[in-house]
């Protein structure tokens, strides 16, 4: 094995021998998961900056925290090289998960901070709301648009990403039927011959 | 190399080889039973909650590691292969077939009539309903009769199904629930009420009938010896006599490359695709065709069902998610008159979201965000979605198959399969009638909600294949006997979804369980 000739060499070749190491053992099908670095405090407040132009007003502040933490932490936990399974009746096995769609991230969050720059603003999060309602649709409406909420996020568009993991959740669908349908969440069915109660709070 | 011997060796770990073990060992408990499963066991029940959370986040196998790599076939094939089998992804649908589909010959001059009485197959339809536990909702139409009432009763009819009902039934065609292998009471098989999670292909709560539920507790009583990673590559004659004197195995996982199993009856229950596979495979010089093969039948009229399916847009306030995998049925189509054009088909109801969710873009390509986004959205939620499927009858050709691709071999050297599905000259013919007629019965449900109906699509396979070892009375065209034995080999049972003759017009898992039930009771003699 050659020497390590500095520390960021050291610490790939050690990664590049763990990977060896555990893909060589009984517990190689365990993968080496989670090589994206999560997303920073930094663009977390980006995020919720983000959140506050492409949320409904319903959703209140709290719950705009709270679907950043959630989609941060589904970045944190996302797994490269997981089991997709197989299709209903189909002969081929899903391609494993491929690279954390939060790998293309960085360079978006840096682009909107840049856009605001170039505005006359010190970051994205610094710039009024009418701002960043323009940046977002200049992002969405760029050379290439995004004219879809993906079910998951891609990696494609940061925003559209970050839209999706919410209008495309349980929570969002409550919203829009003003009825607590709860269609992800396990509920027991006394009752269900009902109409859903309707929404009790705003989110 | 490891050698095993029992009274009976299962070959196989699905649903069906569940059913087999549990009633077998009532009916001899001193009997020494092995189950020999190529994939692995999935017992972490404690882990279901986060393996759903994980697929509907992520959308990753809800059941990792159900499959052998190189275990593979091209054509309509699983590759769930693990204790369980396909059933641990199922949904649950226990429908019975008719008394129509066991006389297609008789009554129609099509296909072939099952060598059994529909009153002997009803007792064992109640039998495989009280074991795989099934709540369900007495059809209105005598023809539906049964001799015992469903072990539970029908899962609640969610909000949006009575509003779909209420809609469909102003068509003039009758509906009802779906029966289901789902728990509507608490501990029924010692397992939990469903508690709507929307998630059935994995249950996190064990409502839904699961074979590894009883294989659990079969080992807990240890009343079995479960050997799973183990693929069974070939059946091997006896010297002399026609009898299968060993199973021989290889370990998955390359612990031992030769494992044999002997025993007095070997009951093979892998499916229709495993099943005839594993025939073909075990040719020998004595029988160069496979085993059970000298009608040349094995692999032959493989079959199943095809579909039609729609959506219809209503002025219906649905909420979808209350209980989407439940839906209504119609069996009005099961039957048809000698005297009419022959179509056959079941019809299904299910609350729907196509149509109704988030646009990030208005109709004239606008951006959307916050506020305007959830406006548009809004205007949707007002009407509706029904999805509406008919799954119709189709018979299979001789040459509906299941063959050896010489091309394609697993680790161990072995062929693997191939399925090329084809239906009979019959079925061919009225496959223009087959889609007029029930696009007139999605048009008269329509109509009845003043609905908009989407496209009509057709399925382009054969779903809840079977077929492969089909049972009948004349050796010259069959496989099995009525009860699963071959023709050819006294002490190898076939049992399961490769016996079925002709695959009906709705899911077909209740029959072959059924079936297999029966078999039992001479497997048990």
């Amino acid at each position: 094995m050659a020497a390590p000739v500095n520390g960021h060499l050291h610490r790939r070749t050690l990664l590049q021998f763990l990977a060896a190491a555990i893909a060589a053992s009984p517990l190689g099908r365990l993968r080496l998961f989670a090589q994206t670095p999560p997303i920073t405090d930094a663009q977390t407040v980006t995020l919720k900056a983000i959140a506050e132009v492409v949320l409904p007003n319903a959703v209140s502040r709290e719950d705009r925290d709270r679907i950043v933490t959630a989609f941060v932490a589904w970045v944190r936990d996302y797994k490269e090289g997981a089991d997709m399974g197989h299709g209903y009746g189909s002969s081929t096995l899903r391609q494993a998960s491929g690279a954390s769609p939060a790998a293309r991230y960085p360079a978006q969050f840096a682009a909107l901070d840049d856009a605001a720059k170039a505005a006359g603003a010190a970051s994205f999060v610094a710039m009024p709301l009418d701002a960043r309602r323009a940046a977002i649709e200049a992002a969405l409406n760029g050379p290439q648009p995004v004219n879809r909420l993906p079910a998951q996020p891609t990696g494609q568009s940061l925003i559209a990403d970050f839209m999706g993991f919410y209008f495309t959740s349980s929570d969002a669908w409550d919203l829009a039927y003003q009825a607590q349908i709860g269609r992800d969440r396990c509920r027991t069915l006394d009752g269900s011959d009902q109409a859903p109660e309707p929404l009790g709070r705003s989110f | 190399m490891a050698r095993y011997e029992a009274d009976v060796v299962i070959i196989g770990g699905g649903i069906t080889a569940a059913m087999v073990a549990e009633k077998l060992f009532e009916l001899r408990p001193n009997w020494s039973l092995i189950v020999v499963e190529a994939g692995k066991r999935l017992f972490d029940f404690e882990n279901r909650f986060e393996y759903r959370q994980r697929s509907l986040d992520y959308g990753e196998n809800q059941w990792p590691g159900d499959f052998v790599a190189d275990q593979a076939a091209r054509g309509v094939v699983s590759r769930t292969m693990a204790v369980g089998g396909s059933a641990l992804h199922w949904g649950g649908v226990c429908n019975r077939f008719s008394e129509e589909d066991t006389r297609l010959k008789s009554l129609y001059g099509l296909a072939a009539d099952w060598p059994i009485e529909w009153k002997e197959l009803e007792r064992f339809y109640c039998e495989a309903e009280r074991r795989l536990g099934v709540s369900g909702e007495q059809s209105p139409l005598p023809e539906d009769w049964r001799s015992e009432p469903y072990p539970m009763p029908a899962m609640t009819m969610s909000y949006n199904l009575k509003q779909l009902k209420s809609w469909a039934e102003h068509s003039g065609i009758k509906f009802w629930t779906t029966p289901q292998a789902k728990n509507t009471v608490e501990g029924y098989g010692g397992r939990g009420r469903c508690r709507r999670c929307n998630t059935c292909e994995i249950c996190p709560t064990g409502a839904r009938y699961s074979p590894d539920w009883t294989f659990k507790q079969l080992l807990a009583a240890k009343k079995l010896q479960l050997h799973d990673q183990t693929l069974v590559r070939k059946l091997v004659l006896d010297e002399r006599t026609p009898r299968i004197a060993s199973a021989q195995a290889v370990r998955e996982d390359g612990a031992d490359n030769n494992v044999e199993y002997r025993a007095r009856t070997f009951v093979l229950a892998s499916g229709y695709c495993w099943s005839p596979h594993l025939l073909l495979l075990s040719a020998s010089s004595r029988f160069p065709n496979g085993l059970a093969n000298s009608s040349d039948h094995v692999g032959r009229y493989m079959t199943g069902h095809l579909a039609y399916q729609t959506t219809i847009d209503l002025d219906l306030k649905i909420f979808p998610g209350m209980n989407d995998q439940h839906s209504l049925i119609s069996r009005e189509f099961f039957r048809c008159r000698p005297d009419r054009s022959y179509v056959r088909h079941d019809l299904r109801v299910w609350e729907n979201a196509g149509g109704r969710g988030p646009q990030l873009r208005d109709a004239e390509g606008k951006l959307l965000l916050g506020d305007a986004l959830m406006a548009d959205w809004r205007k949707r939620t007002t009407r509706g979605t029904a999805r509406v499927r008919g799954y119709f009858d189709v018979h299979p050709d001789r040459d509906s198959r299941l063959t050896l691709d010489t091309a394609a071999k697993n680790r161990w050297g072995d062929s693997l399969p191939v399925i090329q599905h084809r239906i009979d000259a019959a079925s061919q013919a009225r496959q223009a009638a087959t889609r007029e007629h029930l696009q007139g019965v999605f048009t008269q449900l329509a109509k009845a909600g003043d609905g908009r109906m989407g496209n009509v699509g057709a399925l382009n396979y054969q779903d809840h294949p079977a077929g492969g070892c089909r049972m009948g009375s004349d050796p010259a065209t069959s496989v099995v006997n009525t009860f699963g034995r071959t023709h050819d080999h006294e002490n190898l049972f076939v049992v399961g979804s490769p016996t079925l003759p002709t695959g009906g017009c709705t899911n077909g898992t209740l029959t072959f369980v059924a079936l297999a039930l029966r078999s039992v009771e001479e497997i048990a003699k």
